[in-house]
């Protein structure tokens, strides 16, 4: 008898193993782990968490690889000769380079992660660099002083790579970050060359980079290459949630040429996983850049209406799927300027509000540009 | 006169073997691929020109090393020419300028040329132009990078070219009959011109006869027992199917197998493709839509771009478009068994379910043609959708296999017939029904809904039951659980406990808190603090006799004791695990039945095990 909810774990385990990143994924874990809590099989539940860190974090449930995490971190301090902690060390950068995308996790408490990941690294002399890529991460993502985010972003590259720094193209990638902060387009196209080119990649790059040059290549005028890197980029980010933000980006894009119909289908297409992700960092890119697209559907006056087949967990369903643009607009404004609010109340800083109010300088930046021709 | 070109062409060959290439048996592509190339341009100005290309490898007696001469009679080159392809040479000490160089004839000649230095140091090419003054030259370049271009002392009757390679003595063993016969058949069975080989047994003329997909055949089931022959002789598989594949876009033709066995999900298929009828990559990944898992192809493309180093193509919008209408050639195919052979359909359903399903959540019109005939695992058993909706006007739906798990006996004894959804895609395949089929009512069902369908209790039975009730509330609260009575089927079930998916997700954060040390502790509070779960319930079952029974006692020690039992007996039953406060519910709640079973103290047994009390039920 004992046998058989063992293999049932194991068999859990091997069909999650076949599938792709993303929720039927995640759901087989869980159930596999709480096979092992119910049967109190610490190594087992800490096996199955192991792999479900992985693929929450991967399929875009930070907040499953949280408690996940948390559990096994517990285990690791009452037995570490049994469970060693360095076997997870990755998975604890992952987790709490991830943390600070939940507003109600405090200020304290993120510093105290970091702390505890530096303390954890410091015992094995190594991981430095990779602490202060996430130490300069959270200070940028939570809106510090720039001196302080300069700093840290000097130390963090100054810093000797080991085994647990991100791999090169990860680094790369996280780079661009900055210089499109600073507004340098062109550093971020040369920095990502290697990557566009196919040359270089990694498990969501180039997912990622390519949502990320989309506004530095528009700046430039190149929306040729644009077009192209959006329609490569976009079908690579379409089915798993773990890249809402990066969709937000495409969105953004599309608005900024004037592809409203498109930008409209990634809208309806796509607010399902904004409306419960739990990152609220991406659900802000993702409604910020739905806000833009709605407005400009505004600015064009010509439909005071819109069909959409939104998901029925949307607040304002409608039966017949037409939505008021304005009352449209209107929500994904205020989805997005209550997220800004709590991060920035969290933070201490404007960060958010500053992103949001970006909306209006893209909107004198539009410049039509159609994807479908040829 | 001799030259010297301009870079080290060591450092040109170590870019291309160490970097580039993937064997240095590909100089044989490589002096094909020129072949081909040349043919085809003397067929453009000569439209009846067949084109032949010869090898003929001559073995030395004194075990010095194997020369081959390598003939065509294509175009040939003019000095001009000449002149252009050791540019070229000079240029291509960078990948993307050879990248860029192979998309024209003489960019191509070469850097196909330069490939053979892999294999022998010193190259004589001897060509005559079909455009030229009727002159034949000669170009000897040798490994460290001098040449020398004069007119050859041994005229050409004919246009074309001839390349003569000396075997570099390490590399001698690529110069063997087998080794050329293989890669010369392998790189150009495709070609639809002949290949003769001369080695000292004689000539053969190897098996080039042109793509199978595009012959004549006399009759459909002819065609398709052919060219299953040939898929089983390209990739050692017995494929259940063939499918022709054509894309204007990229001028893409070829055949798609079907595979017999269900591919595990991230093992991407591996495809035969050639290019301009050479063999481009035995392994090119990026030809087919994500969802064509299903299938294994062999295509020619003509107007493709192959990355510099000939082993894939180059992704841009040119293969997007291929891609797209090769995608198109498999749906038709799916649409069209949807219309004549549903059985078939179903069969590769069985099979190839994952890419059926992929594609009907990308394609409305696929989607609503194959939504009904795709099976689903129900309460009562496997079921198409049309079945389940011939019995069933709405479609209820669990997106977990806990949850199933959960309802699927109460449900189906209550009449309920719920799709376990938990399986890929089915979830989202589902959600979109209402969108492409109207009409139609498509809901989310989870145990918090079960109760729904029980049956409500007469007033006599809520008087009767009400202390059970009180009693469960104040026991549950603690648990944030709440409690409710009602008469449900089966009746051997005696409680159901329900909760939805945040509920379930707040059970495993308060274990992870328990097990925590003060940092995580405090952030999994947060979290906790920030879900937006109901309160669970435990719906106890009239119909069930313990039930009924306990609602009659009256002893309350006994009847608190036998309500938290039933409640973690609810969670087990459920799968959920127990947090620490549940346990210890577990373990203390055992040895209290255990010693009010022993009896001894009759005050708290007697009542309990079964007398009627004062509002009991009869």
């Amino acid at each position: 008898m004992s046998g058989d909810w063992r293999e049932q774990a194991e068999s859990l385990f091997e069909q999650a193993d076949g599938l792709a990143e993303g929720e039927s994924k995640v759901r087989l874990l869980e159930e596999a782990v709480r096979l092992a809590d119910t049967h109190k099989d610490v190594g087992l539940g800490y096996r199955m968490r192991d792999a479900l860190i992985d693929a929450a974090t991967f399929g875009g449930f930070p907040d499953k690889a949280l408690v996940a995490f948390a559990w096994c971190r517990g285990q690791q301090k009452k037995d570490p000769k049994r469970f060693d902690p360095e076997e997870m060390f990755w998975k604890q950068k992952w987790v709490v380079g991830r943390i600070k995308e939940f507003p109600h996790i405090t200020r304290k408490q993120i510093v105290d992660a970091l702390d505890d990941v530096e303390q954890c690294f410091k015992a094995t002399d190594s991981g430095v660099r990779a602490v202060l890529k996430m130490r300069y991460q959270a200070a940028r993502e939570m809106g510090d002083a720039a001196e302080e985010v300069e700093r840290l972003w000097n130390a963090w590259l100054e810093a000797r790579r080991d085994h647990l720094t991100d791999c090169r193209v990860c680094e790369l990638d996280d780079e661009l970050d900055h210089h499109a902060d600073k507004g340098e387009w062109q550093q971020v196209l040369r920095k990502a060359k290697p990557i566009l080119d196919g040359r270089k990649s990694c498990a969501e790059i180039p997912h990622l980079t390519l949502g990320t040059v989309l506004y530095p290549l528009f700046k430039l005028g190149e929306l040729e290459q644009a077009r192209e890197i959006h329609r490569r980029g976009y079908a690579m980010v379409t089915k798993n949630r773990e890249f809402l933000s990066t969709v937000g980006e495409h969105m953004e894009f599309l608005a900024l040429t004037d592809n409203l119909s498109r930008g409209l289908t990634l809208l309806e297409k796509h607010l399902g996983w904004a409306l419960d992700h739990p990152s609220y960092r991406d659900r802000f890119t993702f409604y910020a850049a739905a806000a833009f697209l709605l407005e400009r559907v505004l600015a064009a006056g010509d439909r005071d209406v819109v069909s959409l087949r939104l998901p029925k967990t949307f607040p304002n369903h409608q039966a017949d799927g037409g939505y008021d643009v304005r009352a449209l607009h209107a929500w994904t404004q205020g989805q997005a300027r209550d997220i800004a609010n709590r991060f920035d109340t969290r933070n201490g800083t404007d960060r958010f509000a500053k992103l949001l109010a970006r909306n209006q300088v893209l909107a004198g930046e539009v410049r039509p540009f159609p994807i479908d021709a040829k | 006169m001799d030259h010297r070109f301009q870079v080290s062409l060591r450092g040109v060959i170590d870019l291309l073997s160490h970097h580039l290439y993937s064997s240095p048996g590909v100089y044989v592509r490589e002096l094909l691929q020129n072949a081909t190339d040349a043919i085809r341009a003397r067929q453009f100005l000569e439209p009846g020109h067949a084109g032949t290309v010869r090898l003929e490898l001559m073995e030395k007696q004194d075990g010095s090393p194997p020369t081959l001469l390598f003939t065509d009679d294509g175009v040939g080159l003019t000095e001009d020419e000449i002149h252009r392809f050791l540019a070229t040479i000079g240029e291509s000490s960078k990948r993307e300028a050879l990248e860029a160089r192979r998309n024209d004839f003489i960019g191509q000649f070469g850097i196909g040329l330069l490939s053979c230095f892999m294999v022998c140091d010193e190259l004589l090419v001897v060509t005559r132009s079909a455009r030229g003054d009727g002159r034949t030259l000669e170009w000897r370049g040798r490994h460290d990078g001098t040449y020398a271009v004069r007119p050859s002392e041994h005229p050409l009757a004919q246009p074309g070219t001839q390349v003569f390679l000396v075997a570099r003595p390490d590399m001698a063993h690529w110069f063997t009959a087998t080794r050329l016969r293989n890669l010369a058949s392998h790189y150009g069975g495709l070609l639809p011109f002949p290949i003769h080989l001369t080695t000292d047994q004689g000539t053969e003329r190897l098996d080039t006869s042109g793509a199978p997909w595009r012959r004549e055949y006399d009759s459909a089931s002819e065609r398709r027992k052919a060219l299953l022959a040939y898929g089983r002789e390209l990739f050692d598989t017995d494929f259940v199917d063939c499918i022709p594949l054509r894309s204007t876009a990229g001028d893409v033709d070829g055949v798609a197998y079907v595979l017999p066995a269900s591919p595990h999900f991230n093992s991407r298929q591996k495809h035969r493709v050639y290019l301009k009828h050479m063999l481009l990559s035995e392994s090119a990944e990026n030809l087919l839509p994500d969802w064509a898992f299903f299938v294994k192809c062999v295509v020619n493309a003509n107007a493709l771009r192959p990355t510099a180093s000939r082993e894939s193509f180059y992704e841009d919008d040119a293969l997007a478009a291929a891609r797209e209408s090769l995608g198109q050639s498999l749906r038709g195919y799916l649409m069209e068994l949807a219309r004549e052979d549903p059985r078939a359909l179903q069969r590769l359903i069985a099979l190839h379910g994952l890419s059926v399903k992929a594609l009907a959540l990308d394609d409305d019109d696929f989607y609503r043609l194959i939504i009904h005939w795709l099976p689903f695992e129900t309460s009562m058993g496997m079921m198409t959708l049309a079945d389940y909706r011939r019995a069933h006007p709405v479609v209820r739906y669990t997106s977990t296999v806990d949850g199933f798990r959960q309802i699927a006996q109460v449900a189906s004894a209550q009449g309920l017939c719920i799709i376990n959804a938990a399986y890929t895609h089915d979830t989202s395949l589902l959600e979109k029904l209402p969108h492409a089929v109207p009409d139609v009512q498509v809901e989310p069902f989870s145990s918090a809904d079960l109760p729904q369908s029980f049956e409500e209790l007469t007033l006599d039975e809520r008087e009767a039951t009400f202390p059970l009730l009180r009693m469960a509330e104040r026991v549950l609260a603690p648990f944030r659980c709440g409690a409710v009575v009602k008469k449900f089927y089966p009746a051997e079930v005696p409680t159901l406990y329900s909760s939805d998916a945040e509920g379930a997700f707040r059970r495993d954060a308060e274990r992870a808190r328990e097990e925590s040390d003060d940092l995580y502790a405090g952030v999994l509070d947060s979290v906790m603090a920030a879900s937006g779960s109901e309160p669970a319930q435990l719906c106890f079952n009239l119909h069930n006799p313990v039930v009924r029974r306990l609602a009659a006692v009256a002893d309350r020690d006994m009847l608190k004791l036998s309500v938290e039992m039933l409640y973690v007996q609810a969670l087990l039953l459920g799968h959920h695990p127990l947090n620490a406060q549940e346990m210890v519910l577990l373990n203390q709640g055992l040895l209290g039945l255990i010693s009010a079973q022993l009896g001894g103290d009759g005050e708290r047994g007697g009542e309990g095990s079964g007398g009627a009390g004062p509002r009991g039920l009869h």
